[in-house]
This record gives C-alpha cells, structure tokens and sequence, in this order.
C-alpha cells in the first residue's frame, strides 16, 4: 500500500485531496515519510548525473560565446569605421540634394506664377485699353470692354486684391461713362439748338428755290453753269437741311444707354430735353413786331427745330416717335401761330406785314414739304389779311388826312397841254368839251380827285401784295380787293371828311367836295376795271358802290344847310325894329334886302351842286327865315307892336315872298319855297285885314284861308296890337270908331282865348 | 326885346387877291390864323360886336373876293358900307400899286362919305418887303385916309385897325347926328326905336322937348 500512494501522487497529478486523505486515515505515515525521503535521494541523484553530463557542453559554449564576443567587437569597429567613411562620403551629397530639392521646388513655384500671370495679363490689357477708349471719349467700345472685363476676364483670373479694385471700379467707370455721354448729349442739344436756324434757314431756302423754279429759270441757271465750266460743279457742303447737324454723338449716346439697358430712360429724357428746347424756341428772343429779321430767326429756330425731329423720326432709331412728334408739333404750330397773331396786331409797317406774310407763307410751304400739317397758320394769314388791310387804311387814311390839309378845294385849271394831260393821264375823265376848250382850261373837280384816285390804285396795288402768293384764284382776289377798295372810299376817306367836316369849312369848299365825291364815285368803275386787269379776272360791273360817299355827301349838305341858317341868323341878329313905328318907311329894312342878295349870291354860286343839294339848302335858309320872322312877331320878350311896325314887318315879308316865288334855283315844285311864309302870310293878312269874323267862322276847318293861324297865336299878336294902341292913346279921348274897334278887338281876343281852352282841354 | 347892340357899322374888305382879307377878317372875328391860302368866292362876311366908350357896336365886315371875275358882284356891296379897308401886300409890290385903282372904285361905287383906311398886310415878312412903310404912308397922306401896317398872322395891328375905323365912323356920325338935332336922326342904324322901348323915359323926355 504506500507505494501506490506515492505513484498515485505522481501519477494524479491535480487530485490530490483522495491520496492525502488515504494517507492521513491509514496507519503507514513513517512508511510514507521513508518512502518520500527516498523518493527525494532517488531525485537527487538522477539532476546530479544529469549535470554532470552536461556540464563540458557548457563550458565548451561559454568558451565559445567569449570567442564571439571579441568577434563581435571587431566587427563593431570595423562597422563603425566603414560608417564613419560612408558618412564622410555622404555627407556633400546630401548638401547637394537638399540644394538640389530647393531648386526643384523654385522652379515649380516659378512655373505656377507663370500661369497665373498669363490668366492675369488679358484684363490688365484690357483694363488699359479701357482707360485709353475712356480717356479718347469712344465711350461705346469702352462699354464694350467694360463688358467684355466684367463677365469673362474678371471671373477667369481669380480672387486678387486688385482684381476685387478693377471689379470696384467697374461699376464707377460704368458711370463716368454713362456721364459722359450724357454730357455729350447736352453738348449735341446745345448745338443743335443754335445750329437749327441754320437748319430752318436753309430748307426755306431751298423752299422758295423750289417755288421759285420756272422752265426759264432752270435754263438760266443750266446756262450759268455752262459758262461757268464744269467748275460749276461744287455740290459741297450739305445739301439736306439735316446734314449740317452731326447727329453721330446722338446716336452713340443712345447705342451706350441700350448697351447700359437704360434705352427708355434716355428717349424719354431726350424727348423730355427736347420739349423742353421746343418751349424755349417758341418763345421769342425778341419783339416780333420790329423787325423782319427777328421774325425769320423765330420761325427758322422752329422749322429746324422740327426738321431736325422728322428727321430722327425717318431715321428711325426710336428716339423719336409719330405721335410724339405730331403731339409737339400741334403743340408749338398753335403757340407759333398765337405769338405771331399777338406780334403782328402790333404792326404798323405794310412792307413789315407783307415781308412777315412772305415769311409765313414759305414757312407753310416747307411744313408741307416735310409732311407736318400747318393747320391753324393759313387762318393766321387770314386774320393778318384783315389786320393788313387795316394797317393800310390807316396809312391811307394819313395820306387822304395829308391831301384833304393840302387841299384848296377848288376847280383844277391848267395852262397848258401838258398840265391837261398830266390831268387826264391820272384820272379817267370823259371831258370831250373841255377838249376843245382853249386855255386855260379849268376841270370840274379839285385837284383831290385825282389824287385820291392815284391813292385809291396804290392801295389797290399794295393790298394785292398781300393776296399774292397765297394760292386765292384771280377772281376771288378781285373781289376782295374791290371789297377792300370800296371799304377804303367808304371808311377811310368817307371818315377824312367827317373829320374835314368837323371844322368849318367855306361854303364853295363844302360845294366842290360835293362834287369831287360825285367824280370819285364815278370812277369807282375804272377802279374795278383796274382791279380786273392786274388780278387777271373777269370784270364785274353788278356791284356798284352808288353811295359810297352819301353819308359824306349828306354831311357836306347838312354844313351848307348849317352854313346857310347860321347866315341868316346872323342877318337876324341886326334886325332892328321899332315896334312902335307908327308910320312904316315904305321900303324894306336894309337888313332884310342884304339878306335876301347874299343869299341870291350865294345860291348862283351854287350852281355846280347837285340839284338835291341846293334845293335843300334854299329850303333850309328860307325856312329858318320864315321861323325867325315869325317868331320875332310871337316873341314875347316883345310887349308890344304898332300897326306901323307891323306893316313894316309885312314889307320884309314881302320882299321873302318874292325872293322864295322867284325860284331861285332849279329843281323846286312851284310855290314850294312860298309854303314856309304861308303861316306868317295868314297871319300877318289876318290881322292887317282885320278879318275876324271869317277867321272864326272858319277855324278849325282845313283849307281854311287863314287855316294855318291857331288861335294862340293870333291872340298873341292881337295883345301886342293892343297894347301899343293903349300906349298911344294915353292922353286922348277915344273917338267913336276907335272904340268900336277897342271892342271888337275885347269880343275876338275873349273868343280867341275860349277857342284856346278848347284847344287845351 | 332887348337889343343886343347900339350901333350897327357895315364895313368892307377890299384889295387885291391873296393880300389876306379872309386872313385879316378871320384873325379879327375868331382870333385864329390859317397858313394855307383859299381864295375867297364871291363875297362873304362875319360879325363882330365890339364895346366902343360904353356902346355897343356890331361890325358886319364883308369880306370880298379880290380876284377879277368877281367884281361885279362885290361892288354891289360898296354902297351899303359905311367903311373900307383897304389892304395890300407888303411882299407885293402889285398890290400896292392897285390901291389906287380900288380907291377909284369907291369913288364911283361907295358913298362919298364912306370911311377908308389902308392896311399894308404880312408885315410879318420882313425878308419878302416890297413896300417900305413910309411909301405906304405916303400913299395914305396923299388920299387923307389912315394907314397902319398889319400882320393877320402874328396878330399885329389887327385889332387897332378895327377900332380906329369903327371909332371914326362913329364920331362921324355922332357929328352928324348933332349938326341935324333937334331933327329926327338919320343915318338908320342908331336904333332910336330900342332906346325908345328899353327906356320909356327917354321918348317922353324926347317928346317933352318937341
């Protein structure tokens, strides 16, 4: 049993618990322990053969590692000295490699740059390019290489410092470019502005060539040419009005503003710029009434102003449109046309107005010719029409003011041959009797007639300046100008002698003024046949200015009237009776007989009036003789009146009755002039006659021989009678007849006072 | 009804054509000039009241024409007048040599107690004299009438000639009417029948002296 043990132990090598437990619970323990100790002798003795077996092995290999050792350490040296050599050997080499790696890694730093620059060299080339085209002012390539930096050369080259300085000046330089322009705009506006005279100028010229051309004058001017040589070939210089304005920087500025995207802006600045220039142009740098030059500079600055327009209009560039220009254009014809209407209704010149017509009239021509309507300037020229025919007749009313001052007023004599054909030639006078007259021989007008005639054909001719190049046919012409014509005669010169009239004139002056009117009437005829001729039409002979001069006429009549009356008033301021003249003289007072000859004087020297016009002067100047005698008779400033004066009265009476029965002039019904006296007659038979009785009877029914005495009137006289017998017989006793008639004369006057009542209620 | 004047004086214009007649009378009546010359036709006359030492006196001054053809015609008006003026051109020495024809013609035409006086007119012109102003004188003393130079135009003397004449006229008359008195008064144009009427008193007194 304790062998087992001791094998099991060696054998179960982790299981040891069930060895130690047979052990421990056996009885054999000193067994085991002598059995362990051999064990352990055994052990000893088997590790004690084994080193000694060993043990040469060993030395040997100690003795061999210290062999290895003292080679190693050979080796070391030798090693060590081989590296010490190739270090020494290496050394510059790598000095040369590392050089070497430097230059490398320049030459590649070089090669980079090198690219760069390359990218970089278009935009600065182009940046300088720009600031030479910028600096020449061709500031559209300018903008073209602006453009061509901004989105292609900028982005390539990368993000530089300086290329972020050139992207910030881009949009400075952009402006700058954008201002210039515009200041090259202004300049272009400016010029045009003082170039469109020229402009209008120009195409009014060539207007009037173009109206002015005729087959002859086209062959003068070929001829011209032919003599002139070939040389006569020098179309220089323009020969459209456009071309002498430059519209190129125009254009430019307009290529920059669509290049700038800012197109609309700048037409409608343009457009803005431009209406602005139109208000201007239409205002006129001076008075238009002054002169003719200041009147072509206007509407030359318009025309061209205008030309300027339709042309860009045609050229098509958008800058200006149809409706603009139409609008603009209606704008300033209407402003054009009511600055001259203000200017010429100032004129006071013909040739001005005529010249400034002349001016108009080209003017609408050129209009046409450039298609834009003229619409309100030919009414225009109507009304300057009507304000020239004025102007005119105010000159001429200074010249006929200058003939009638100048004027004698009497008869034309001449001596000789000449004078009478020097007469003849200015005024159409059928005269044949004074053709055989000898000399001296004596017209019947004054020497107006002739003149005013002579006046009459220079206005004819004057007005006819006017008509003339304005389209109107002949006939129309001729009757306006007889119009014009017979207004002149019947305003103008009719107003002259009113105004002649105004002052008194001498009777003989009033008488030939009469007549020449007459003269000049007659002539009116010769005036339309001279219209006819110069306007080339037919002649119209239907209207006939008859009473032209009436009221002219009517005037001069009523002076003599006036003439007339005031004389007689004067004879009747010298009247001097005694109403109390108890015997009459038994002739006529002296200043009734002067009266009655310088009226029958006067009256002779009448003869050349028209018969109208003595019969009313005769009528008037008896009349107021009648009224003045008879109110002498009913005046009560007179108390009273004697039978002596009141015969004397009858006398003077008389001798008017004869004066008025005598005719003294042609052309009176018979007796008429006697009709003025006939009340004063009845009443002065009435009461010389002493013709109560049938006075009474008969009053109130017509025919009566003393029809024409009213019963106021009669009593009047019969107070005055009355009273002047009362007075001279004062102191004496009345006889018996005396007294019948005081009574008598008591029942009449108390029934002609009765008849009066009657008449009153 | 009151009269307007005492005395009624009819004068006359006489001399040669354009010496200024209607000038002188027109410069007298209206106290204007007028440059321009138109020949007076046939006769005409104004009326002129002027105040003569407390009197009334009205002028009717004819004025006739000077030219020939009109002759028979102004000297129908001599008889009538109580004075004459007779005018002539300084500048023309014509006109003042016709002056003696015109007096022979109031001799045979005109009363011969007709009043004369000689004007030599437009003594303005100085530069034109024909006349000198003593051979006018002369002239006047030779027919015992008074003379006086006168300018129409510068209103020289025009006046004065007026007065004098009319002043002469009526001293003449007031002369006559004294070597006639007590008789009834002629010479027909003092208006005794005015005085009469305005004052009663002064016929009565008249009457009281018959």
């Amino acid at each position: 049993m304790t062998n087992a043990t001791i094998q099991e132990i060696e054998g179960i090598d982790d299981y040891w618990g069930p060895a130690f437990r047979s052990v421990y619970e056996g009885e054999g323990h000193e067994a085991f322990v002598q059995q362990l100790d051999e064990r352990i002798k055994q052990h000893d003795k088997e590790i004690e053969k084994l080193c000694n077996f060993h043990y040469q092995g060993f030395i040997d290999s100690i003795r061999e590692l210290l062999k290895v050792r003292s080679h190693a350490e050979e080796l070391h040296a030798e090693i060590s000295n081989v590296d010490a050599n190739v270090k020494e050997a290496t050394e510059s080499i790598c000095t040369r490699a590392d050089e070497l790696i430097r230059a490398r890694r320049v030459e590649l730093n070089i090669a980079a740059t090198i690219e760069k620059m390359e990218l970089c060299l278009p935009l600065l080339t182009t940046y300088s390019k720009l600031k030479t085209q910028v600096e020449a002012k061709r500031y559209y390539p300018a903008l073209k290489t602006l453009e061509q930096l901004e989105h292609v050369l900028l982005p390539r080259v990368g993000p530089y410092k300086w290329c972020a300085q050139i992207a910030g000046d881009i949009p400075r330089l952009r402006q700058a470019i954008q201002d210039a322009s515009m200041a090259d705009l202004r300049d272009f506006l400016e010029n045009i502005r003082r170039l469109s005279p020229q402009v209008g100028a120009m195409a009014l010229r060539q207007t009037q060539d173009l109206l002015g051309r005729s087959l002859a004058s086209i062959v003068k001017n070929k001829k011209d040419m032919a003599v002139l040589g070939i040389a006569g070939k020098e179309p220089i210089g323009p020969q459209c009005p456009h071309e002498l304005v430059d519209f190129s920087p125009l254009h430019r500025c307009l290529h920059i503003h669509s290049v700038l995207g800012a197109k609309n802006d700048f037409i409608q600045y343009y457009r803005a710029q431009r209406k602005q220039q139109a208000r201007l142009v239409l205002i006129p740098s001076g008075n238009l009434h002054d002169n003719i030059q200041s009147v072509k500079n206007y509407l030359n600055a318009v025309l061209g102003f205008f030309i300027l327009e339709e042309y860009l209009l045609s050229a098509g560039a958008g800058l200006v449109s149809k409706d603009w220009l139409l609008d603009t254009w209606s704008m300033s014809v209407t402003k054009v046309a009511s600055t001259l209407r203000t200017n010429t209704s100032l004129i006071t010149d013909p040739t001005l107005m005529l010249s400034i017509k002349h001016q108009i009239v080209l003017f609408i021509n050129t209009l046409k010719c450039y298609g834009l309507p003229a619409d309100p300037l030919p009414l225009l020229l109507q009304e300057m029409a009507e304000h020239y025919t004025e102007v005119l007749m105010q000159r001429w009313v200074v010249v006929f003011r200058d003939i009638l001052d100048n004027a004698s007023f009497t008869p034309i004599e001449v001596e000789t041959q000449d004078q009478y054909d020097g007469v003849m030639d200015t005024f159409p006078y059928e005269g044949e009797e004074l053709e055989t007259q000898p000399f001296p021989r004596k017209f019947p007008f004054s020497s107006i007639v002739p003149a005013v005639y002579v006046q009459v054909k220079e206005f004819i001719y004057a007005w006819l300046k006017y008509s003339a190049g304005l389209g109107l046919g002949g006939s129309r012409r001729a009757a306006a100008a007889r119009h014009s014509a017979s207004l002149l005669l019947s305003r103008s010169f009719t107003g002259c002698l009113s105004a002649l009239f105004r002052r008194p004139l001498p009777l003989m002056q009033l008488v030939q003024i009469i007549v020449d009117t007459k003269y000049l009437e007659d002539a009116t005829l010769c005036l339309y046949e001279f219209i006819s001729n110069i306007t080339g039409s037919e002649l119209v002979t239907t209207q006939t200015a008859g009473s032209m001069f009436q009221a002219a006429r009517d005037d001069a009549e009523q002076q003599i009237c006036d003439k007339l009356e005031k004389k007689v008033d004067e004879f009747l301021d010298l009247e001097n009776y005694d109403w109390l003249l108890v015997e009459p003289t038994g002739q006529a007072s002296s200043f009734v007989t002067d009266m009655l000859s310088y009226l029958s004087g006067v009256l002779t020297s009448l003869e050349q009036l028209p018969e109208r016009a003595r019969v009313a002067a005769v009528r008037a100047a008896t009349n107021r003789i009648a009224t003045r005698l008879r109110n002498l008779l009913l005046e009560p400033g007179v108390r009273q009146i004697s039978s002596g004066a009141l015969h004397q009265l009858d006398l003077d009476v008389i001798q008017c009755e004869q004066f008025a029965a005598g005719e003294p002039v042609p052309g009176l019904r018979e007796g008429e002039l006697l009709e003025h006296f006939a009340s004063l007659r009845q009443l002065l038979d009435l009461v010389n006659g002493w013709e109560w009785s049938s006075y009474l009877h008969d009053v109130g029914i017509d025919g009566g021989k003393y029809a024409l005495v009213t019963p106021r009137d009669a009593a009047t006289l019969l107070e005055k009678l009355k009273e002047a017998e009362q007075k001279s017989s004062v102191f004496t006793v009345l006889k018996k007849n005396e007294r019948d008639r005081r009574k008598l004369l008591d029942t009449v006057l108390k029934q002609l006072k009765q008849l009066q009542n009657q008449d009153g209620s | 009804m009151a009269k307007t004047y005492d005395y009624l004086f009819k004068l006359l214009l006489i001399g040669d054509s354009g010496v200024g007649k209607t000038s002188i009378l027109f410069r007298f009546s209206e106290d204007a000039f007028n440059i321009s010359f138109i020949s007076t036709i046939g006769i005409d006359f104004k009326i002129r009241t002027i105040d003569l030492d407390g009197k009334k006196v009205k002028l009717q001054i004819w004025d006739t024409a000077g030219q020939e053809r009109f002759r028979t015609i102004t000297t129908a008006y001599y008889r009538g007048s109580m004075g004459i003026m007779l005018v002539y051109d300084v500048t023309n020495e014509k006109s003042f040599e016709n002056i003696k024809n015109w007096i022979r013609n109031i001799e045979e035409n005109a009363s011969a107690d007709v009043e004369k006086m000689i004007l030599g007119n437009k003594c303005d012109l100085d530069s034109k004299r024909q006349v000198s102003k003593e051979r006018g004188e002369q002239l006047a003393i030779e027919y015992q009438i008074k003379f006086v130079e006168t300018s129409a135009k510068d209103s020289l003397n025009v006046e004065y000639a007026f007065f004098t004449l009319a002043r002469d006229i009526k001293a003449k008359m007031e002369k006559k009417q004294e070597a006639s008195n007590p008789a009834p008064r002629t010479g027909g144009h003092q208006l005794r029948a005015n005085e009469q009427q305005r004052k009663p008193t002064s016929w009565l007194s008249r009457c009281s002296l018959l």
